[in-house]
């Protein structure tokens, strides 16, 4: 009805949202009503010149205290018994829900499925089937937050809680940790992304990447990680690029950007990679890495860590192809759908330096840039356009946006096509 | 009231408890309970003003998305111990002693005609106890403490900074509580003048005796609870560590089981203050009396029954959270009984808008926000949804500032005159009002709304959609500091340079404490009074 909770996401989130509209409405009439009354007295009632008039001597009335004791009372029966029948619809999961093991730890959700495929930072869920989270913390008090779905539950070291929801419709919705856990409790966040059943089961069946890793030798997994996400930034042979080599990285003493010396051991890797901003190696950009709290799991860091060591010289590392020309869903796509892809594709990493959603990350949001006004960094002014696209993603060095460093790495030259950039251009006309 | 004891001496108006000894030491070994009034209040202010600057610092970092001011806050670290700092400066440094220590020690004995409270130097010793928990929180700075006002095992109990210190600092403030209440209560039994029987008893003494048992009965809980913490950390006890068998949740229920009836000790004094100022400017006897008392005593009584509604999502069974969440409407039938009193006491009075009933006034207001956005989190599925989120936020400032500090401000503008002996500057307080009352909503109107698109509350950064509301929130905040600032500084100038000399009873109020001299002399009345009325007898009677 009034709709100020926003977007309903689960079966039960209308009765939610039912119960709070009775009670606006009964909270804004009451007062008005009583603010009202009383600045109604104070006007007929006021003091003329200043002076006092006769005033009856009137100390209470019966009546009036049965009525206004009686009222609220029926008042508070009724949205007593709305919260609970809210309450009772999202405790009770129904017989059969798809059950889903969350594990929180500071500051990160783990998801684990039936058939040992894990996630990190992602809840991947079908629509219109029941899901029921089993929860449990590895350290202190998390709580699991989906604004959407209107529910929440504490998840608490020590003891299993659970919580269920049936989504209604697709799409990507945001989970918060709502109770406090230290540090980075803001940052503790997690994308529940709802998809069409079919397109669920393929997602699901599809574990071979993390058996494949599960399997793995630690360092494996940590050159995996590197083909991925961090060779655009880290050489392995000693040549600078974005960041600082990781040739013979591990144990390397060395001066920050604020004088202080750095010893690169396991904790330092680990902060490097989890708040990259909090030690800075000199003659690098403050800014130039983004944070990868929530997309990597402990075991993913242990890898990364493992494979830095092993680093001397002569390790090569195949960098993954653009993958989505793979997906049976590229080729029928249409060419937004295609340029989404390949925004999101692991491999091209555009995602981890650029929001879709207005935050500014490494690089401009992507929202509403396809025609934007953008203020280069030696003054000038660009209209965002083909061209200009195209020789952002070719040779980012030639114009940077002002605010942000000339970090962003000249490696998509050879690696995207013309036709791979029209394709992505076409996706950010959408976000607008 | 009218008291036969009206009459002084002009001699003996010269003497007061302000000048009858002199010099710094004459009030740090002061059992006057007039003076001790004073003593808390410097003390608390400067609480007010630090835990106020703390909100403010986290106001600016909040008011875009991303680091704000990162030369004050320069990591979510710095933030955390910020807002920790606000809570526990503010509750137990603050509010919780606000109108109790300063304008219950100062009126209980002036309203019902005694001398003196029943122990003088214990009420002095409480002071003393309120300084050295006060100091050993300072200590605690040192390593500032991030666990937030709740200290939530088992993050308290493992996190490196100095948690064990502030939580003794607040077990010693818990004993400054408990023994201001064990005095008040006996007080208002034994200390009573002839005459004065309980159903003539204005209703902040009520209010006070409430407040008062609540202290001595919940405060030693959360003592209890706090000293486990310690023994959690140093000795490694094992009560809330589910490694060794422990449960963090029982942590919650204990905390929870003093922090929720506490909620009542910060608020039903301001109950009692409206109650005072409404039937003074309104010239009418307070409507309903006895329901008023009544109503008191109800909220204090439930209020012990009622914790586990800050637990609906904390692990504890449907069938606790279904019982919690039924009591708890039971606070809400005699909240609304007082609200509705007093808005008829003003039916056909003769109203004039003295600071003191603008403040009254703007707190039924406030408090009718309070009450009802109260109703939402009361309620099981909804609670779900707001709970940890900046609905209860803004929802315990309309209570706790809206009630507990709106009171405190009211209370002292109303007894100004008494305590001090001048008359403060209308036009200043009046317009200082009108600033923290808009810059107020203004702060926490916003943080209702974020708190509708699900924004989580303890949270350094957020997500970008969130930032005009914050940004609105972040002025309406300077406004209101600004507004304290004003009609607090008012008070100070005038006590200290203000020209214009109270008489005894500006207000032409019938309460006790305006039948003696303003400023009272030491020992309040030169002879005991003897009380022949009901209180509040304004008006016309109908059977004259």
């Amino acid at each position: 009805m009034l709709g100020l909770l926003g977007e309903q996401g689960s079966d039960f989130a209308h009765k939610v949202d039912y119960a709070h509209d009775v009670v606006t409405i009964i909270s804004v009439v009451c007062t008005v009503l009583i603010v009202g009354v009383m600045l109604y007295f104070a006007v007929i009632y006021r003091q003329r010149d200043g002076k006092d008039h006769e005033t009856p001597h009137i100390h209470g009335n019966n009546a009036l205290e049965v009525i206004w004791t009686t009222f609220p009372t029926l008042v508070c029966i009724w949205v007593a018994w709305l919260g609970y029948d809210s309450f009772v619809d999202m405790r009770t999961a129904p017989e059969g829900a798809m059950e889903i093991n969350v594990t929180a730890r500071k500051w990160a959700w783990d998801f684990q499925y039936k058939n040992g495929k894990r996630t990190t930072g992602e809840l991947v869920v079908p629509v219109d089937e029941p899901v029921k989270l089993i929860m449990r913390s590895q350290d202190v008090l998390h709580s699991f937050f989906v604004p959407v779905m209107r529910t929440k539950m504490d998840v608490i070291p020590g003891r299993y809680t659970y919580e269920w929801f049936r989504p209604i419709k697709t799409g990507d919705f945001q989970v918060f940790c709502t109770e406090y856990c230290g540090n980075d409790h803001s940052r503790m966040r997690a994308r529940l992304k709802v998809l069409p059943k079919a397109e669920f089961e393929r997602w699901l069946a599809d574990n071979s990447e993390a058996m494949k890793l599960a399997s793995m030798k630690p360092s494996d997994r940590g050159k995996e990680i590197y083909a991925g996400k961090c060779v655009a930034c880290h050489s392995l042979d000693g040549s600078p690029r974005v960041g600082p080599s990781w040739l013979k990285l591990f144990g390397k003493k060395g001066e920050l950007s604020d004088g202080k010396t750095y010893v690169a051991d396991e904790n330092y890797i680990r902060e490097s990679i989890l708040n990259p901003a909090a030690k800075v190696v000199k003659g690098y950009p403050p800014q130039g890495m983004p944070s990868f709290q929530g997309q990597l799991s402990d075991e993913d860091i242990t890898g990364v860590i493992e494979f830095i060591k092993t680093i001397d010289g002569t390790t090569k590392v195949e960098v993954s192809a653009p993958t989505p020309k793979k997906s049976a869903a590229a080729a029928g796509a249409t060419p937004a759908e295609r340029g989404k892809a390949l925004v999101n594709d692991a491999g091209n990493l555009c995602s981890t330096c650029h929001s879709i959603d207005g935050s500014k990350l490494v690089g401009p949001s992507f929202k509403g840039i396809w025609g934007r006004k953008e203020k280069m960094s030696d003054g000038t002014e660009v209209t965002v356009d083909a061209d200009y696209i195209k020789e952002s993603i070719y040779k980012p060095q030639a114009k940077i946006v002002e605010g942000y460093g000339p970090v962003m790495p000249a490696m998509y030259e050879g690696k995207l096509s013309e036709q791979d950039i029209n394709d992505i251009i076409e996706y950010l006309k959408t976000l607008s | 009231m009218a008291a036969h004891s009206a009459s002084t001496t002009a001699g003996h108006e010269e003497l007061n408890y302000l000048n009858w000894k002199t010099g710094l030491w004459s009030w740090l070994s002061s059992t006057d309970h007039k003076r001790i009034c004073f003593l808390y209040l410097y003390a608390i202010m400067i609480f007010f003003v630090l835990g106020g600057i703390a909100a403010l610092i986290m106001r600016t970092e909040l008011a875009t998305a991303g680091p704000t001011i990162p030369s004050i806050v320069k990591d979510s670290h710095t933030y955390n111990v910020f807002f920790t700092m606000h809570g526990v400066f503010m509750i137990f440094l603050f509010v919780v002693p606000g109108i109790p220590a300063t304008l219950g020690n100062f009126l209980i004995p002036l309203m019902i005609g005694a001398k003196d409270v029943a122990f003088p130097r214990l009420n002095l010793f409480s002071w003393y106890l309120y300084v050295l928990g006060a100091l050993i929180g300072a200590i605690a700075m040192m390593n500032p403490v991030d666990t937030g006002w709740t200290f939530y095992a088992p993050y308290s109990t493992t996190t490196d900074t100095n948690v064990s210190l502030m939580v003794f600092a607040a077990f010693v403030l818990g004993f400054s509580s408990i023994l201001t209440g064990l005095n008040f209560i006996v007080t208002i039994h034994q200390l009573r003048a002839p005459g004065l029987t309980w159903m003539r008893l204005p209703v902040f003494i009520w209010a006070s005796y409430a407040t008062a048992i609540i202290q001595t009965v919940a405060t030693p809980v959360v003592g209890m609870t706090l000293l486990l913490v310690i023994a959690e950390r140093v000795f490694g006890a094992g009560i809330f560590d589910p490694t060794k068998g422990g449960d963090p949740v029982l942590m919650e229920h204990l905390f929870w089981f003093y922090s929720h009836p506490v909620v009542y000790i910060m608020v039903l004094p301001a109950f009692g203050v409206v109650g005072e100022i409404i039937p003074v400017f309104s010239r009418k006897p307070l409507f309903g009396y006895q329901m008023v008392v009544l109503s008191s005593i109800a909220i204090a009584a439930v209020g012990f029954i009622v914790w586990a509604h800050h637990m609906f999502v904390a692990g504890i069974s449907d069938f606790s959270a279904k019982f919690f969440s039924i009591v708890t409407f039971l606070v809400a039938v005699p909240t609304a009984i007082k609200v509705f009193n007093w808005v008829s006491t003003m039916y056909k009075g003769s109203i004039s808008f003295k600071t003191p009933m603008l403040y009254a006034m703007g707190f039924v207001f406030l408090f009718m926000v309070a009450g009802t956005t109260g109703i939402y989190l009361a309620m099981l599925g909804v609670d779900v949804y707001y709970h940890d989120t900046y609905f209860v936020v803004a929802h315990f400032h309309y209570t706790i500032q809206g009630g507990a500090v709106i009171g405190l401000i009211a209370a002292l503008h109303m007894w100004f005159p008494k305590m001090s002996g001048k008359m403060y500057s209308e036009t200043v307080s009046k317009t200082a009002f009108a600033v923290l009352f808009i810059g107020f909503n203004l702060t926490f109107i916003p943080q209702f709304i974020l708190g509708m698109d699900g924004m989580p509350r303890r949270y350094y950064d957020y997500p970008v959609q969130y930032q005009t509301l914050h940004t609105l929130s972040t002025i309406g905040a300077f406004m209101n500091g600004f507004g304290y600032m004003l009609a607090l500084l008012n008070l100070a100038w005038t006590a200290k340079f203000g020209k214009v000399k109270a008489p005894r009873n500006p207000y032409n109020s019938k309460g006790l404490e305006w039948q003696t001299a303003s400023p009272p002399p030491h020992e309040n009345f030169d002879t005991v009074p003897v009380v022949t009325e009901d209180p509040y007898n304004y008006g016309v009677p109908r059977h004259a």
